[in-house]
Formats: C-alpha cells, sequence, structure tokens
C-alpha cells in the first residue's frame, strides 16, 4: 500500500493507528448477552459477544441491520440493562441508569431540543453543569465554527437541514470533551453527499483529538472511511464474526481515500463476510 | 390590504349591517307584512332587545350617560357594570392561574411516575366525571356567597382540563431526548425542567386556551347561583325584572372579556413556543 498515494501528503506527517495495541484498555465487554421478551418468549439479540477497545481506537461496529449493534452500544451507555456477561468502562463495571461522565453518546435519530437554539442546544450540557454563561460563550462559539455552524447560532432547529441538525447533535456530545465516544449510526438518515461532509468533520476532530470511539454502522464505506478497526457481527443473534485492521494513513480525505487500491481490496475481502450475514439476515425473514 | 382581505371584510361587515338591521326592525316589519300566526316571537323585543334598547342599558349601566357619573361608578363599589366586569375578571384570572397552575404540577407528577398514576388514576378518573355544576352549591356552601367560592369553581373545572393535557403531554415525550439529555448530565430535575417541560408545554397551551374560557364559564356560573356582585349577579338581577337589554349588556361585556383572556393566552403561547413552525410569524 502506497501511503503517500492515499493522502497525496509525504509519509513524513501520517500517523498510521498501527502501534497503539500497547495503549490501555478503555471498553471491556466479556460474554455479553441481551435478550429481549418477544411474542411467546424470548429473543436473543445479543449472544456471548466479547471485545476490548484500547485507548484512542476507533471501532466501528459492523453488521446487517437487527445483529444487535445497537443493542450492545446501549448496553455500553448504561441505557440498556444487559441480560449476562460485563462491561466495563476502565475499571468500573457499567451499570444501567448510571451515566459515566467520561462517556458520550450520539444518538441515529434526531434527538437536538426543538425548543432550544443552536448555541442553546450545543451549550446544554455545560449550562447543566453550571459553566458560568461567559465561559460557556466562548466554547459554544468555539464549537459552532468547528461545525460549520458560523451564523446560526441563534436559529431554531427546525429551520436546519437534517445534516446541520446531526452537526449541533455531534457538537453538543463534543462540547463535553467526552474520553470515550459512542456513535449510533449518526449518519444513517443523511444523504451520501451530507453524509461525506460530516465524515470529514468527524475525522478533523477526531485526528486532533483522538477520543476512544465506538462507532454504529451498517455501512463497509462508513466504517472503512473512519474507523481503525472494525468489529464484524453476524446476523441475528449478533454474536463477533471477525476483526479487521483498518489501517490506511492519517490524516485521511474520505472522497479521496475511496479512490485508492487499497481500499478497494479491503472493501471487497469485508463485503464478501458482511454479504453472508446480510443474506442470513434476509432468510430468515418469513 | 390585498383584494382578497378587502372581498372578506367587505362580506363580514354586510353581514354585521344585515343582522344588526334585522334584529332592530326585523320583528316590526313582520308584524305589519305577515298574518299574526307567522310573526316570528325569536324576533320579540321582549326575549332579545333591540340594538337600540342595548345601547341605551349599556350607557345606564356604564354610568356613561354624563361624566360625572362614570367617574362616580368608578369609586363606587356598588355592583354596577365596571365594578362587576372587575370582579369577574379578577376571579377568572385567579381561577385560571391557580387552577393551570395545579393542574400542570399534578400533569408532571403523574405523568413522570407510572406508579403514582396508576394508584390514583380511578379516583382521578370518578372525579372527573362528575358535572362540574353539580358541586357548585356546594362551593359556594364552604366558601360562602364571596369571591373565593367563584374563584373555586373557576379552579375546579380548569384544574382536570390541564391536567389530562399535562399529563398526556408528559407521556409523550422523546425518550431519546430523555436519554440524550442524561448522557449530557442532567439530573432527574434538570431533565424534568430542561426537556420534559419545554417538550409538555405544546400540550399544555392547547388545553388552556379552552381552559381560559372554562374558568369564565365557571365563575359566572358561581355568580348564577350564589353570589353578592359580579357579571352573573347582574344577569340574574335583569332575570329578575325581565329587562332583555340589560341582560344583553351584559352578555356582550361577557364576549369582550372572553375574547380578551383568549387573546392574552395566545401571545403567552406564541411567545414560549416560538421554536414551533405555526408560530413562527410572532418571532
Amino acid at each position: 500500500m502506497t501511503l503517500a498515494a492515499v493522502s497525496g501528503r509525504s509519509p513524513a506527517s501520517l500517523t498510521a493507528d498501527a502501534g497503539r495495541a500497547s495503549a490501555r484498555t478503555r471498553i471491556s465487554a466479556a460474554g455479553l448477552i441481551k435478550r429481549f421478551a418477544a411474542r411467546g418468549g424470548e429473543l436473543t439479540a445479543v449472544d456471548n459477544v466479547s471485545f476490548e477497545v484500547r485507548e484512542g481506537e476507533f471501532i466501528a461496529l459492523l453488521g446487517p441491520s437487527g445483529c444487535g449493534k445497537s443493542t450492545i452500544l446501549n448496553i455500553v451507555a448504561g441505557l440498556l440493562p444487559r441480560s449476562g456477561g460485563r462491561v466495563l468502562i476502565d475499571d468500573d463495571t457499567v451499570e444501567a441508569g448510571k451515566v459515566n461522565r467520561k462517556v458520550g453518546y450520539v444518538f441515529q435519530r434526531d434527538t437536538v431540543f426543538p425548543w432550544r437554539t443552536v448555541e442553546a442546544n450545543i451549550g446544554y450540557g455545560l449550562e447543566i453543569a453550571g459553566v458560568p454563561k461567559a465561559d460557556r460563550a466562548v466554547r459554544v462559539a468555539r464549537a459552532i465554527s468547528a461545525a460549520g455552524l458560523t451564523g446560526f447560532g441563534d436559529s431554531f432547529p427546525r429551520t436546519l437541514s437534517g445534516g446541520m441538525r446531526q452537526r449541533v447533535a455531534l457538537m453538543r456530545t463534543l462540547i463535553m470533551e467526552p474520553e470515550i465516544l459512542l456513535m449510533d449510526e449518526p449518519f444513517g438518515a443523511l444523504d451520501t453527499h451530507t453524509k461525506l461532509d460530516m465524515h470529514k468533520t468527524l475525522l478533523e476532530i477526531w485526528e486532533r483529538e483522538r477520543q476512544t470511539v465506538l462507532f454504529v454502522t451498517h455501512d463497509l464505506g462508513e466504517a472503512l472511511t473512519l474507523a481503525s478497526r472494525i468489529i464484524l457481527l453476524s446476523a441475528r443473534p449478533g454474536r463477533l464474526k471477525e476483526d479487521f485492521d483498518v489501517s490506511f494513513p492519517r490524516p485521511r480525505d474520505p472522497v479521496a481515500l475511496r479512490e485508492t487500491a487499497a481500499f478497494g481490496e479491503l472493501y471487497s475481502h469485508i463485503w464478501h463476510s458482511l454479504g453472508e450475514e446480510f443474506r442470513r439476515t434476509k432468510a430468515d425473514r418469513p | 390590504m390585498s383584494a382578497r382581505r378587502s372581498v372578506i371584510l367587505f362580506w363580514q361587515l354586510l353581514i354585521l349591517v344585515m343582522l344588526l338591521t334585522v334584529w332592530q326592525w326585523g320583528f316590526e316589519w313582520s308584524k305589519a307584512v305577515l298574518p299574526r300566526a307567522y310573526v316570528p316571537t325569536i324576533l320579540d323585543p321582549y326575549f332579545i332587545a333591540k340594538p337600540s334598547t342595548i345601547w341605551d342599558s349599556f350607557l345606564r349601566l356604564g354610568c356613561l350617560k354624563h361624566i360625572g357619573g362614570f367617574v362616580g361608578c368608578l369609586h363606587s363599589d356598588d355592583n354596577n357594570l365596571w365594578f362587576a366586569t372587575l370582579v369577574t375578571l379578577k376571579n377568572t384570572w385567579w381561577g385560571f392561574l391557580f387552577g393551570s397552575a395545579s393542574g400542570v404540577a399534578a400533569g408532571l407528577v403523574l405523568g413522570r411516575s407510572i406508579l403514582l398514576a396508576r394508584i390514583v388514576g380511578p379516583y382521578i378518573v370518578a372525579l372527573n366525571s362528575i358535572p362540574r355544576i353539580a358541586i357548585v352549591p356546594l362551593i359556594i356552601l364552604m366558601f360562602g356567597l364571596g369571591d373565593l367560592s367563584k374563584i373555586a369553581t373557576a379552579w375546579i373545572v380548569v384544574f382536570f382540563v390541564v391536567f389530562f393535557n399535562t399529563f398526556e403531554g408528559t407521556r409523550a415525550v422523546d425518550r431519546d431526548q430523555i436519554a440524550a439529555a442524561r448522557m449530557l448530565g442532567a439530573s432527574e430535575w434538570a431533565m424534568l425542567r430542561t426537556v420534559v417541560v419545554p417538550s409538555a408545554l405544546a400540550w399544555v397551551f392547547a388545553s388552556l386556551m379552552p381552559a381560559v374560557s372554562f374558568a369564565l364559564i365557571g365563575v359566572i356560573v358561581g355568580e348564577f347561583i350564589g353570589a353578592e356582585r359580579g357579571l352573573g349577579k347582574l344577569i340574574i338581577e335583569a332575570e329578575a325584572r325581565a329587562n332583555a337589554s340589560e341582560m344583553m349588556v351584559v352578555i356582550l361585556v361577557m364576549m369582550v372579556l372572553g375574547i380578551l383572556l383568549a387573546f392574552v393566552v395566545r401571545r403567552l403561547q406564541s411567545h414560549l413556543l416560538r421554536w414551533q413552525p405555526q408560530f413562527e410569524m410572532h418571532t
């Protein structure tokens, strides 16, 4: 793989994700099980899933719809109780209903507060935490410009496009400076072009700040563009299927990256494996 | 003004003029033209008065015959038109305020606590099934003929309307928005204040528009059944004298009051809900 060809920059400025393997473990899931009550019985959504996320890794949790990947994320976030197994963030066991201040979460659905302006949305967490107004204004202004929302600070969300609203949701979470970022298909509802824009923004921020990220998606292209490692889940019940290192050099350009041979190779390699799961999902349907 | 608007205004004025004309002269005209059996008694001024006599009664009740009388009326506390209006307005406003405040509070608490809602649910349904007017005599027995019984009547009418809407609104809050607030560090109380309340506000206001009219109805019913002052009392007095024009004056004043109260609530609503598209024009 020719690194320089990917990004068009000199190899000296590149920081690959390799070598981070020695970093400490931030998230560790062991034997995770989740069952839901279903008509006339129980449905196993997640079956004995174990994985670890190390400091500064960007993990994409990839799998077909209904494979339980969002369920796993919600358990890690403490939004959902688990039926079995263990989840640790650093050395603390995750309990449902208990919020961990180190963790930030970006939802798939639009959860921007429609009654708050863009500024008030982004500053929400700081306001709750009692950060003084002047201090808050400075940080919000910085976040607004980082998200490319300059000039929309006092607009209400209904006047914004879906992509802009998701930028607000992203900055609302990032302004709290979470060390661990959980993202549930945050760009799933956006069109291709807007999605690429969002990838660019997210990559810029992540390549600078290197939070530990667990990113749920069913979009292989998205996973390859963003992640340093892809965890592939099987169709329901969700089990760990394979683990891929994505060692494209950084900084990455989401558009240029897709044109490289390395991207294409890894894409078709993983696609083969993912395709089997898509077919199984389809066969499952009555 | 666009052509369309002037057309609408033209027709509205025409209808008004026609109604007033028929009201004023319709009975006499039909009596002159039609055989006795076909004269519409509904137009009989004995029952519905006439615009001219209503105007006359308005000037008399409102002490508007001469300036000195008007000033005297404003300063007296016998149940003249202005004094009665003020009393009814005041009682309506307090009843509305207490009723909606307690309705919102109860709706929020029960909306957030499924257990509590299950426990007291049947009692609320039972209480709500009592026709409100039936307990007005009881309220007057308890609180006397003064303002307190009128405020209590308005309160009890407003409370349930606002309570049910707030309860539904609290239940309808987006669970992901609640989760988002939690993940951003909001405590239960902060989340209630910053997510549940603003989100349920649209539901609350949907009930406040009818509630303010109900409050006025509650106060007037209270005044009908037992009162020393107020617009309802004026109507009862006019009825005792079979004076339709005086009743009409009071009814028209009540109409203006109703419009005024609805307008105030509407303005408040469009300010607090300015994030919603239908209120965009007011920002």
